[in-house]
């Protein structure tokens, strides 16, 4: 986040450039736009997909670089990605899609409009991926279950896409998705939106690569503590029509706002939040786990509306060149404190690292080379000095605190902007994408795998194979 | 009497005016204004929060606000206009609605940038306290919270300012000192001091998600004026 806020305040922002109602039938509707410019079309498959171009191709060449993209699934996950889009130069949200069009959909149609977004809205995806014949890409913010269709669609349609994290809530489906965007020659990037956050990178490629400040790994310990939640609701005034909600896979208001509960459309908060974490283990490791073992269950809410587990305790094995690593994961939602971060242990050093702004720790050990040299080199900077309180007595039965190293820098974006800026990039030929769908399938069968162990109660097994697409 | 020195929303040129700081008289009954509060609810990837003056959290209730026996929720149910007519979700009316839940359907989100809304109480009042949640669902912090009270509804008469966190004046309604704070479902309660107003105006510009405006209720705790 900058140091503060917003533009130089202008009193006609606020003003809509128009007052279009919401969307409230499947018909896609033109929004800030006077014509709705449609272009032949190809039936393919069933579907009627508009090839923009042949796999690998260049982009079109708009002035600028400027890119036009959809955004399927305006949910809570959507808006927080649309934030962050709407800070970066020369993308267009010229296309909406989401089945909740008496609230989500119009709600992010309002917002587009303020920031003078021309665009259409759909309630239908394959219809928004016929109709539209100038994107670029699709961003995918739905639930879990529907991340295969949605994105190999639009890879077949010719589209790069952005995929919320978890890839798919099976192994089969994400699979599908990694192999449809090799087939059509297009991006796929997964939304672990940690591997583009500058903090991370450089605990990475500089602190572990290069520095190799803490030595050999032994240990990882991660968390996401969370508090007890209501179930989420819903305005009685938007209610989606019965018909829908079954067509699109949910039996009930309750299911589609609380889908990450239930088997068969999410994966729960293991799922939810600790893929996020998980895949760091497997990031900074340089490996992916050999076994897991975990427990857990929906021990705290009712388990007709939470079939998924509200907590896991998940210990991982990894067999690492340097030798075998036990990670340990828990994700509980009866309880906050502690917050979430993960903390790497290593023989010469320990690295704390969170996406919250706020954390981020190194710690060397005594035994340890002094890091003098990486404080000079910039890698790091060196512990502030505190002053002893008068009259402090120093308990010497217990362990001396080490001084705490920090980050050089600070990370002062949306989380979710500069995996955002990645992928744009990438479109444009300028970077690599930071989490290809091979690095998202291998997240998705390393974190699948901790709902699996539960299940079955037994320490499960990871092969080589289980990793390849 | 006091002489304070505001300026008007949007550039216009700074004037002086005059309003009266009135309180409770010594030999009038004090006791807590009830404050019903609604569920906590946090939710969701914790936004980046590193703001500037920023408060540290109470960490244990708000302690009890005293007003005059018979104070009153004067906003509830009273009209509101604001800079963004058309809200993104939600409607004005939600403000005063009494409904301080967090949830979908009880809150309106206004346009991005600085936006204010405005409670007309219908009749010149005795205001002792505001109570605001813009939104408790995250744990956000909202950019240049002002908040005027005065006479007329062009903030001309009488008008004073009892909160302003702008501490560096985006909003060029004058830099404030108030800090910076985190939304929670305790709401924020600012001390109004017993001045008389019909109108009462609060400003936001964005948050530390985005750039957008959020009000799940305004309560304002008062009595009719004599």
């Amino acid at each position: 986040m900058s140091d503060k806020k917003s533009p130089a305040p202008d009193p006609a922002s606020g003003n809509p450039a128009s007052r279009d109602p919401a969307s409230r039938s499947s018909e896609p509707r033109i929004i800030g736009r006077s014509e709705f410019i449609r272009t032949s079309a190809t039936v393919v498959g069933g579907l009627l997909l508009v090839p923009k171009s042949l796999p690998g191709s260049p982009r079109t060449g708009r002035p600028g670089n400027d890119l036009n993209i959809a955004l399927l699934g305006t949910g809570a996950q959507g808006q927080v990605l649309l934030s962050s889009i709407l800070k970066i130069p020369a993308v267009r949200v010229t296309a909406v899609c989401d089945i909740w069009t008496a609230y989500n959909q119009r709600r992010v149609s309002r917002l587009l409009q303020k920031y003078g977004h021309e665009h259409r809205t759909y309630e239908d995806y394959r219809e928004m991926l016929a109709k539209e014949s100038d994107l670029d890409a699709v961003i995918i913010a739905t639930p879990d279950f529907w991340h295969e269709a949605h994105t190999v669609d639009a890879l077949a349609a010719g589209l790069d896409v952005y995929c919320e994290k978890e890839m798919s809530n099976t192994l089969e489906g994400a699979r599908n998705m990694a192999r449809a965007a090799k087939k059509a020659g297009r991006l796929l990037q997964i939304g672990h939106q940690r591997r583009s956050n500058p903090r991370y990178q450089h605990c990475y490629e500089k602190l572990i690569r290069d520095a190799g400040l803490f030595g050999r790994f032994t240990t990882v310990n991660g968390q996401w503590n969370r508090s007890v939640q209501p179930d989420l609701g819903w305005p009685k005034k938007a209610v989606i029509d019965k018909a829908v909600l079954k067509k699109y896979g949910y039996d009930d208001m309750h299911q589609f706002r609380n889908w990450r509960w239930f088997k068969g459309l999410g994966g729960g908060p293991v799922v939810d939040l600790g893929s996020h974490q998980i895949d760091i283990y497997n990031w900074f490791l340089d490996a992916p786990p050999s076994s897991v073992s975990a427990v857990g269950g929906t021990d705290y809410y009712e388990p007709r509306t939470h079939q998924w587990y509200d907590n896991v305790q998940a210990l991982y094995e990894y067999k690492t060149a340097q030798g075998t690593v036990r990670a340990f994961y828990q994700v509980i939602t009866t309880n906050r404190n502690g917050g979430y971060f993960e903390i790497f242990m290593g023989d010469q050093g320990t690295l704390e690292i969170s996406e919250s702004a706020g954390r981020g720790s190194l710690y060397r050990e005594d035994h340890a080379p002094l890091w003098d040299h990486w404080v000079k080199k910039g890698y790091l900077k060196s512990p502030q000095e505190e002053a002893t309180p008068a009259g402090a007595i120093l308990d010497v039965r217990e362990t001396l605190a080490p001084a705490a190293y920090s980050l050089p820098f600070e990370m002062t974006e949306p989380y979710h902007k500069p995996h955002l800026e990645n992928f744009f990039d990438a479109i444009r030929g300028k970077a690599e994408l930071n989490c290809p769908a091979e690095i998202g399938y291998e997240t998705a069968v390393t974190v699948l795998k901790a709902n699996d162990a539960v299940a079955s109660g037994r320490n499960l097994a990871f092969k080589p194979a289980d990793f390849r697409i | 009497m006091k002489i304070i020195l505001i300026r008007p929303a949007f550039g216009l040129a700074a004037v002086a005016l005059m309003f009266y700081g009135l309180s409770a008289g010594p030999q009038e009954k004090m006791v807590p204004i009830q404050i019903e509060l609604p569920k906590p609810m946090f939710i969701g990837t914790p936004a980046n929060l590193r703001v500037p003056n920023l408060e540290k959290p109470l960490g244990k209730p708000r302690p009890p606000f005293l007003a005059p026996e018979g104070t009153l929720n004067l906003a509830l149910g009273k009209p509101v206009t604001s800079t963004d007519d058309y809200p993104i979700i939600g409607e004005l009316e939600m403000i005063t609605d009494g409904d301080k839940d967090a949830a979908d359907g009880s809150y309106v989100e206004l346009g991005p940038f600085l936006q204010h809304v405005t409670i007309d109480l219908g009749q010149p009042s005795e205001i002792f306290a505001l109570v605001v949640w813009h939104f408790h669902k995250q744990p956000l912090v909202y950019f240049d919270f002002v908040i005027q009270i005065a006479g007329d509804p062009d903030f001309t008469q009488h008008a004073v300012v009892i909160y302003n966190n702008d501490y560096d004046d985006t909003a060029q309604l004058g830099a404030g000192t108030d800090n910076n704070y985190v939304e929670t479902a305790e709401g924020r309660l600012v001390d109004a001091k017993g001045h008389i107003g019909r109108y009462v105006r609060l400003y936001s510009n964005g948050n530390t998600s985005n750039d957008l405006n959020h009000y799940i209720e305004v309560e304002i705790y008062g009595r009719p004026a004599e």
